[in-house]
């Protein structure tokens, strides 16, 4: 009985939380300029016209080429951090713990603004370049985070032992602790990837005069609604949620082996 | 150099030049006179003087509160949720734990667009799909502090959850059947033996949920309308249509200090290496 309602609760759970998204797709097959539900036409116009639209791949390409350069320099950055967050042991290394959990516990928004003044101050006109930067402030101590519960698993003497056979450092880090690294860097890339993707709070201060597709939602959606918003909006997630299913698959056969 | 601080350094330096740096760039812009956009060595503190006296308190209350009343809603749903998921181990729990997280990468905005969608009077969807379906009217609670609230819990419940479900998770079950053994009721195990034990997920989770809802913005942008103004969009203004910088990071420095007010007690009292090593 108690089993059964526990059932039923997540069940109602999960639908609520998916209700805001399926109202997103919903509104999205329509053509009317004006949000009337239930539609008196259902269509999919407004995908052919966000497939038609510049404005969509530029929005698009915008987001991906912060997404992918926050990845790509997150990870590089974060498996060097996690070795020294997790990897060995020396002097000041719960301080270091402490300060790459810092900036997970503190507000976006204030990161954001603080990072605009910042960059004012020192002469830098915001673009998606400085966006990169702000979201690595978020973001690479969090991927840093999930390399390293990798690395707690992580038996040393593995390490010793290629020494003992002759192998330099360089050569013991690329063989045998990269290798053992590889599922979590996958999963941090990917973390990093989707977080950046998202973004909202960020973005806001630190894009300058591009746009990224949240932020774009995030102004289209008060100012003047149209369907097409919707389209974009739903294909912007779609790519994000496949991505995802992948990063959970990931890090479910990282548990099973 | 030994292997540790060399392998640190890369994020120790990032983090400097991208964290600490801003942060002291804001502390420096809040000591400046109002109005001035230059970084000088004159320090003043009529910025915070102002604070105090201009009736921002408001916006500092609504935020504070509306993340309080989150968390605590937050952490409400999120226990039972972690314990039905812990009690379902295999494909159940599996599933059901992949659809929880999902929502994380779908993009806030377009996710507080949706509950914007579902909750507009007239033509919205549960509006429209109720006078379609049983030929009623209703209002809506678009463009009101309740609105605000129910986006506030809506993004951040897998925040809360996550963590919790670690928390749970450490709970060893014998330790729960010799409560019970030994004539436990419910709401003992409850208080003696399951709170106490899962307390690290429950503080990671309030703490991350609160400091998130304390500068969040944009659930008040899109579901509030004007019916709130947070601290966040407060400090914006300041910057944006006051051109008042000084006062602007004065908010700011204020907002961080009691962030970490609440910050640095918790994390303090919750030892990371454990929690993540499960």
């Amino acid at each position: 009985m108690i089993r059964r309602l526990g059932l039923v609760w997540l069940t109602a759970l999960i639908a609520l939380m998916y209700l805001p998204i399926l109202s997103v797709i919903l509104a999205s097959l329509s053509t009317s300029r004006y949000m009337r539900f239930p539609h008196r036409q259902w269509s999919t116009g407004a995908y052919v016209d966000a497939v038609s639209q510049d404005q969509t791949w530029i929005l698009h390409a915008t987001s991906f080429k912060i997404a992918a350069l926050v990845a790509v320099l997150s990870l590089i950055l974060a498996t060097f951090g996690a070795m020294a967050f997790a990897r060995y042991d020396w002097r000041g290394r719960s301080w270091f713990q402490k300060a790459v959990v810092l900036p997970i516990f503190f507000p976006q928004p204030v990161l954001g603004l603080a990072l605009l003044l910042f960059l004012t101050a020192i002469g830098v006109t915001p673009s998606w370049r400085s966006a990169v930067f702000a979201h690595m402030v978020w973001i690479l101590p969090i991927v840093t985070l999930v390399i390293s519960i990798r690395l707690f698993g992580y038996d040393p003497a593995q390490e010793d032992a290629a020494r003992d056979l002759g192998a330099t450092r360089w050569q013991t880090f690329r063989e045998v602790t990269l290798p053992h690294l590889a599922p979590g860097m996958v999963s941090g890339g990917l973390f990093a990837f989707l977080l950046s993707w998202s973004n909202l709070p960020l973005s806001i201060f630190t894009t300058g005069a591009d746009t990224t597709l949240p932020e774009y939602m995030f102004t289209r959606v008060a100012t003047n609604y149209a369907p097409v918003i919707s389209a974009i909006a739903v294909i912007a997630t779609l790519g994000s949620v496949a991505l995802g299913l992948v990063l959970l698959l990931a890090l479910r056969l990282r548990r099973r082996s | 150099m030994r292997p540790g601080p060399l392998f640190a350094l890369p994020v120790a330096v990032f983090l400097a030049v991208g964290f600490a740096m801003p942060i002291l760039i804001v502390a420096w812009y809040s000591l400046m006179a109002p109005r001035t956009f230059d970084l000088t060595t004159v320090f003043t503190l009529a910025n915070y003087r102002a604070a105090f006296t201009e009736g921002y308190g408001q916006p500092f209350f609504w935020s504070l509160g509306l993340a309080a009343l989150t968390t605590l809603t937050c952490l409400l749903i999120a226990w039972p949720t972690a314990k039905v998921l812990h009690a379902h181990a295999g494909r159940v729990a599996t599933i059901a734990t992949a659809l929880v997280a999902l929502p994380i990468f779908v993009s806030e905005s377009v996710r507080l667009f949706g509950l914007s969608l579902f909750l507009m009077p007239g033509g919205g969807i549960f509006a429209g799909s109720m006078r379609a379906l049983f030929g009623v009217s209703i209002g809506t609670i678009l463009n009101t502090k309740f609105a605000v609230y129910l986006g506030m819990v809506y993004i951040h419940l897998p925040f809360m959850l996550f963590p919790v479900l670690l928390g749970v998770a450490l709970i060893p079950p014998d330790r729960v059947e010799a409560a019970r053994d030994l004539g436990a009721g419910r709401w003992q195990v409850l208080r003696e033996i399951e709170l106490p034990l899962a307390l690290p997920g429950l503080v990671i989770g309030s703490l991350l949920t609160f400091v998130l809802c304390i500068g969040a913005n944009a659930e008040a942008a899109i579901l509030g309308g004007r019916a709130i103004t947070v601290v966040t969009t407060a400090i914006e203004q300041r910057f944006n249509y006051a051109q008042d910088w000084p006062m602007g990071a004065a908010l700011t420095m204020l907002m961080i200090a009691v962030t970490a007010a609440v910050v640095f007690p918790a994390l303090a009292r919750v030892d990371l290496n454990r929690l993540i090593r499960r």
